[in-house]
């Protein structure tokens, strides 16, 4: 069967690798939108993704977003905090950069230093609680030409810190992060506060944190990411533009096994004419589209591959073999869902159209 | 004992709608055949002849009576069982060659073993003897695009007798060809036929060919009149 089913298909090249570049192209958008999906979510949320934190006890009017949650210092006391939770403090600020007329976008993120939340430094060195006014960059911010020792001036409060490091692939909505300790924190705020208190194991202590702070609750890291600004919008755009795509190829790949079959009808008929099985034609359709199917996967991972390796660095993309498999899964199951169709004619094709009678 | 014929049919009866009328085209036919016997069927074209090689090939079912292939009666029998009568009891010759165009002209034939689960080095063997006797043997690896109408003809006779069927049914099988080369086509079938000892209903137009068979028949109102041979 499997030789019969090859033979096929090479001796009808043409309509075989029509087949095969359809299949080829959807799988390969399918997956090249979900290495931007993913590089753009990336791109815009690195820092919360990459956290090591389970969950994140936010203020009640917040909705969800860490950026506009506020919790008062006053109501937790510092002996909360554990190796297990921590403290984040947020805020969305631009900063004027020394000797220069530039202006930066950065989320600043205060942490305790030597935390969980706090950042391998790749240059540089690590924050310090015993030393104020220092700060830890996202590396995306050397491209604007920071350099370690250069000073930045935070806008809203005037206060100079000094970049002591960088760190990599810390992003909040599309900016770059800049980490400070909760001591440069209180310099810069007037009023201080915690934005969130993170947790990185769920505990029994977690109790103790609502029981404090009445208007607040927690919630899980996946609902904080998803709070993020513009974050949803534009993975619900990219998720739609795939489902999109899925819809359609579940047409194209219908028709077209469709069309094919028919015009194959007279010679399933004289197939079954000369003692061949309505399952074993169904069976050996089902493996050309089988083999069809994975052979176009293949290249368009292949092809996925090579996209990510050419793309230029500032293009986010991620090539996420687990996501690839899925939605190559959902790709057979569209494919020899749409091949059943042709089931339908190889059950109608009737032997008797090798008497050659034309009806 | 009706199991002696390797092809009988009893009382066949055949209808079609036709408008609001209802064509009768064949009529409490019965038919027996043995094995050795080489029987052409004549007669106008519309007669019903196709209709009843259809029948006693089991690609076409009747509205009445029974078809019975080597002693098991077929009516009543299942697609798939059909199939299978077709592929290891019957060899059919079409008015067309019919062969399967993505294969060359022995996959052709091994195509057929295959779906019979016969494949082996010896049916391969038997083959190539098939081709040779049918004069194929050098085009064995052409594809019928390939190949001349008559041998495409030669093939698809071939392909009939792969799987040593009892019974060889051939609808018109010179239709397309010349008159020098139906003749060749014919002579085949029957050397054939007597050499593997078969049973064989030949349809045709072609009178040149009837010395050839054991009897003869004609369509006629939905039935089977044997000609005496003295009136050929
Ligand atoms: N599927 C069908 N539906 C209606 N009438 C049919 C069908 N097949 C054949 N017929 C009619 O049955 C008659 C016999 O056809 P056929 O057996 O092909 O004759 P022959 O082979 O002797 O020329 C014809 O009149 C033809 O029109
Ligand atoms: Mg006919």
């Amino acid at each position: 069967m499997l030789s019969h089913s090859i033979k096929e298909m090479i001796f009808y090249k043409v309509r075989y690798l029509l087949i095969l570049f359809i299949l080829f192209f959807i799988a390969s958008l399918v997956f090249i939108i979900n290495g931007l999906a993913n590089g753009l979510s990336m791109d815009n949320a690195s820092s919360i993704k990459k956290m090591n934190a389970e969950s994140f006890f936010l203020d009640k009017d917040s909705e969800n977003r860490i950026d506009r949650s506020k919790l008062t210092m006053g109501e937790i006391s510092e002996d909360d905090f554990s190796a297990n939770m921590q403290p984040l403090g947020i805020s969305m600020t631009s900063m004027g950069i020394e000797k220069s007329d530039k202006d930066i976008e950065v989320t600043l993120m205060a942490i305790n230093s030597a935390s969980f939340l706090e950042p391998i430094a790749k240059e540089g060195k690590g924050l310090s609680n015993k030393k104020v006014n220092e700060v830890v960059l996202d590396d995306s911010l050397k491209q604007e030409g920071i350099k370690l020792g250069q000073k930045l001036r935070d806008e809203k409060s005037g206060v100079w810190l000094e970049v002591i490091g960088f760190t990599s692939n810390q992003t909040f909505s599309h900016t770059p992060v800049a980490f400070i300790t909760f001591d440069t924190w209180k310099e810069i705020n007037l009023e201080p506060f915690y934005s969130a208190i993170v947790v990185q194991n769920s505990s029994d202590s977690m109790e103790d944190i609502s029981n404090k702070v009445n208007d607040g609750g927690w919630i899980e890291k996946e609902f904080v990411v998803k709070g993020i600004p513009g974050y949803e919008a534009e993975q619900n755009s990219l998720f739609m533009m795939l489902a999109f795509l899925i819809v359609i190829a579940v047409f194209v790949l219908g028709a077209f096994f469709y069309i094919m079959t028919i015009q194959k009808t007279n010679q399933f008929g004289i197939l079954k004419a000369i003692g061949a099985k309505t399952a074993y034609l169904c069976k050996s359709t089902l493996l050309q589209v089988m083999i069809l199917t994975m052979i176009s996967l293949i290249a368009a991972v292949g092809f996925t591959w090579a996209i990510f390796l050419v793309l230029p660095e500032d293009i986010p993309f991620l090539f996420d073999p687990i996501q690839i498999a899925k939605f190559s899964g959902i790709i057979a199951i569209v494919s020899i869902f749409g091949s059943l169709l042709s089931t339908f004619n190889i059950i109608q094709a009737d032997p008797i159209q090798a008497m050659g009678r034309v009806e | 004992m009706q199991s002696q014929y390797p092809l009988s049919l009893k009382s066949v009866t055949k209808m079609y709608e036709d408008g609001d009328k209802t064509a009768i085209i064949l009529k409490d036919l019965s038919f027996n055949i043995k094995n050795g016997e080489m029987i052409a069927i004549i007669g106008p074209s519309g007669s019903g002849k196709s209709t009843f090689l259809s029948i006693a090939g089991a690609l076409l079912t009747p509205d009445d009576g029974e078809v019975i292939v080597n002693g098991v009666t077929i009516n009543n029998c299942n697609e798939s069982d059909k199939a299978n009568v077709r592929l290891n009891q019957i060899g059919y010759i079409f008015q067309t060659s019919n062969l399967v165009p993505y294969l060359n002209v022995e996959e052709n034939l091994f195509f057929v073993l295959k779906m019979a689960k016969q494949w082996s080095v010896a049916s391969k063997e038997f083959c190539h003897l098939l081709l040779e006797k049918v004069g194929l043997l050098n085009r064995a690896k052409h594809y019928p695009y390939q190949l001349s109408g008559g041998e495409k003809q030669r093939a698809a006779i071939a392909r009939a007798f792969v799987n040593h069927p009892e019974i060889i049914l051939a609808d018109e099988p010179t239709a397309s060809l010349d008159s020098s080369r139906s003749l060749a086509v014919m002579e085949l079938i029957s050397n054939m036929v007597k050499q593997y000892n078969k049973a064989a209903i030949i349809v045709t137009h072609d009178e040149q060919i009837l010395p050839l068979c054991d009897r003869i028949f004609t369509m006629k109102d939905g039935n089977l009149v044997e000609k005496e041979r003295e009136f050929i």
